[in-house]
């Protein structure tokens, strides 16, 4: 579970609240800030330790803070005083994004919906197109990918071996090619025969290379996606805010896949990555099949985390 | 856009440590809490951090080099050069063949690594061969074909069998044709059980002379789990940081060679097959630090500064007997490393405070004068400087081969020292850093990691 360390965490903390007498056991009283900032500095570890980056939990802390700051708590109450508070500043930091809607706008529309998909190197771009070329196949959605990282060593094959394996149409041309081209040759085949969405594959790149990052720029504003999706390894820590942080400001994205869920149990990466974007999340991949692709549920997220 | 929010934290936190007059244990701590933040946003292992900074804590604290700036820089990274592999850990070709397994999480770089090893090892003359053991992931064994021949070095590979002991098997006569063997293999979660066993099948097959695990940069918390997996299946001799070409800063390889004792090897630094450089632990920790080259600092270092004699300005300091002598004193602690000013301008930036034109002057050009003027004052004069009437001002002068105005110039100097000083016993440090322009009064406070000092 990705978030089981969590969830233990916020447990341990809690207790050691009761234990230590961090906040003082009286029958009725106001937290002070005294008594917060004792609480937050043991919980603080806990999240660090579960790979949430600085900056997300800097502003949990202020949720939590502009929460508990002042609140009349009781003796019994206080537990979940703490953990309505935590839960609600998890909702603040989370955003989700209904994928069954988004099967509805595909359906529904009379052109191919395209898709571009975007990420640092590794983190599971490719993968992770044919996991939703799988799902779109399994809710009877037509797609075709377009294999336009013509810059990795075998990603064309990658894809290709994906496409067979799942029997679904490669859009391609020769390593080194544009990839705007080949992206605009997948949209053809796809109005063509009437596909009803096109994904489109792009070259890993590094936030930090403004000369690749500008390319991106281009080839979006060439081929104009409907929707840009951002791919993020879960595995990432700190990094991830400056990432996608860079990402969005160059490519804008509708929404979010964070990947290797299945990897780690501190899934603090999804809590930085919604957190600093501000973007929805749509999947967590949680394996390395095709069907390895769970539609990201806030509400069940934040439960694992608090029960 | 690069290092923007934590990539100064260390910088900062030098700045804050080199602008304050005295050093004592309440600014250690701070300056420990800020190296904790930088590394814990650098992510490296929590736990780890504390260990490490515990020991840093204590080390300054025996050697009371507290009272000495640049003793407490060099003490933090001596501590983390060493943990990282202070010889930076080379690679020993001398045996025939050489076989060396790239083991790492999905995604980290290993197939790209393959590929930029064989070039480096091959430009250095040997005969090197890749081995694609990675049958799992599509078209892992035609990327390492395309890398290979982009290196120019044979691939063993059979794009048929997919258990990759068996691949092992099928090639290990024509091992011995190469100095050199490196094998690919898939990447895997080392929490996993199933993959743990294949990797293990391998390890039995292959019996490699180096296990290298790659660590992406960007890697977070999962990288100690990790590393301590690999390291329990298999046995890490070392480390090979990928994707350092980002922002991140590779903290999880600290995590790594804490979990397995052995060196970072080589750093990724780009896609192409040359963006591989060996593993240079100082920089590396700059890096993480967020700190730039500190090596000319460090050496001004080891010229010893005397202890006692700054730590009893620091005494001086805080009881507010501040006179003549202890400015003298001072002046001299300064000389010993040079001009304030070119302190500074060694810690990059650090260079950006602006001390009040007074006092730079005092630090530069008049240090030599204003010790000439004291050394011709009595005792009582530098211990009172108020007894100083006109004619001791015109026979101080004199006796120093110098100008009266230098005499009056030296005790302006003074007074803005002891004017400072007051302020610094009034607690209004805060109008003080202002005034050595220091304008980030927030990133000084802290962001309160209270907690994080152990």
């Amino acid at each position: 579970m990705v978030f089981s360390f969590l969830r233990k965490k916020i447990k341990e903390t809690i207790n050691s609240i009761k234990k230590e007498r961090i906040i003082k056991k009286v029958t009725e009283k106001k937290i002070t800030g005294k008594e917060f900032n004792n609480f937050f500095n043991a919980l603080e570890l806990n999240l660090l330790q579960a790979n949430i980056a600085y900056e997300t939990i800097q502003a949990i802390k202020k949720s939590l803070e502009k929460e508990l700051t002042g609140k009349q708590v009781s003796r019994r109450s206080h537990e979940k005083v703490i953990m309505n508070a935590l839960k609600k500043a998890l909702r603040k930091v989370l955003k989700e994004c209904n994928s069954n809607e988004l099967l509805t706008i595909i359906k529904e529309s009379d052109k191919p919906v395209s898709f571009m998909f975007i990420g640092v190197n590794g983190s599971g771009k490719t993968t992770s197109i044919a996991k939703i070329a799988n799902w779109l196949k399994k809710n009877k959605i037509s797609s075709v990918m377009a294999a336009c990282d013509t810059f990795r060593a075998a990603s064309i094959e990658q894809l290709e071996k994906h496409g067979k394996a799942l029997g679904i149409k490669v859009v391609k041309h020769k390593y080194g090619a544009d990839a705007a081209a080949v992206a605009y040759d997948a949209l053809e085949h796809a109005r063509a025969r009437n596909v009803k969405a096109v994904l489109i594959d792009t070259a890993g790149r590094s936030h930090a290379n403004t000369n690749l990052m500008n390319e991106l720029e281009k080839i979006k504003r060439v081929i104009k996606p409907d929707y840009t999706v951002f791919v993020g390894d879960a595995l990432t820590g700190n990094d991830m805010i400056e990432q996608c942080r860079t990402f969005n400001n160059t490519t804008p994205f509708n929404f979010m896949i964070l990947t290797k869920t299945d990897v780690d149990e501190k899934g603090g990466a999804i809590l930085s990555a919604s957190h600093t974007t501000g973007v929805p999340i749509m999947f967590l991949g949680t394996g390395q099949l095709h069907k390895d692709l769970k539609a990201f549920n806030k509400e069940e997220l934040i439960n694992q985390i608090i029960k | 856009m690069v290092l923007k929010n934590f990539g100064n934290a260390l910088k900062e936190s030098i700045r804050k440590l080199i602008s304050k007059v005295i050093i004592d244990k309440k600014s250690i701590n701070e300056f420990i809490s800020d190296i904790q933040r930088a590394m814990i946003t650098g992510d490296v292992d929590v736990k780890l951090v504390f260990e490490l900074t515990k020991k840093i804590k204590n080390e300054i604290l025996k050697s009371k080099a507290f009272s000495k700036k640049e003793q407490v820089v060099k003490i933090v990274y001596n501590n983390l050069v060493k943990f990282l592999g202070s010889e930076g850990g080379r690679i020993d070709t001398g045996k025939k063949p050489l076989k060396i397994l790239l083991i790492g999480t999905f995604g980290s770089g290993k197939t790209t690594t393959c590929g930029k090893l064989a070039k480096y090892f091959k430009k250095k003359g040997l005969k090197t061969a890749l081995l694609a053991l990675d049958t799992f992931r599509p078209a892992a064994v035609e990327q390492l074909e395309q890398i290979g021949s982009k290196a120019q070095v044979t691939v063993m590979l059979n794009k048929k069998e997919k258990k990759a002991h068996k691949i092992v098997k099928e090639f290990k006569d024509s091992f011995k044709k190469y100095n050199l063997i490196i094998a690919d293999s898939a990447g895997r979660d080392s929490l996993d059980k199933d993959l743990i066993k294949e990797i293990k099948s391998i390890h039995k097959a292959l019996n490699p002379d180096e296990i290298l695990l790659i660590i992406p940069a960007d890697m977070g918390q999962a990288a100690r789990t990790q590393a301590v997996e690999f390291h329990k299946a298999l046995g890490i001799t070392g480390i090979i940081i990928t994707k350092l070409d980002g922002t991140a800063k590779g903290g999880g390889a600290l995590s790594a060679c804490a979990a397995s004792e052995a060196p970072v090897k080589f750093i990724g630094t780009g896609e192409g097959l040359n963006d591989f450089e060996l593993f240079n632990p100082k920089r590396f920790v700059s890096r993480l630090l967020g700190m730039g080259d500190l090596e000319t600092l460090l050496e001004k270092a080891h010229e010893e500064l005397d202890l006692n004699e700054v730590k009893d300005l620091g005494e001086k300091f805080f009881s507010g007997k501040f006179n003549l002598m202890d400015l003298y004193q001072q002046l001299q602690a300064v000389r010993k490393l040079g001009s304030f000013s070119k302190i500074l301008n060694l810690i990059p930036g650090a260079g950006t405070i602006k001390l009040p034109k007074g006092m730079l002057d005092l630090q530069e050009d008049n240090v030599k004068k204003f010790k000439h003027l004291m050394d011709s004052m009595t005792k009582e004069e530098l211990e009172n400087p108020k007894v100083l009437n006109t004619s001791r001002i015109e026979r101080a002068a004199k006796g120093a081969g110098n100008e009266v105005k230098d005499v009056r110039l030296l005790l302006k100097q003074y007074g803005q020292m002891k004017n400072m000083v007051k302020k610094l016993q009034g607690g209004n440090l805060k109008k003080m850093m202002k005034k050595l322009g220091i304008k980030n009064l927030k990133a000084l406070e802290g962001m309160d990691l209270g907690g994080l000092e152990t």
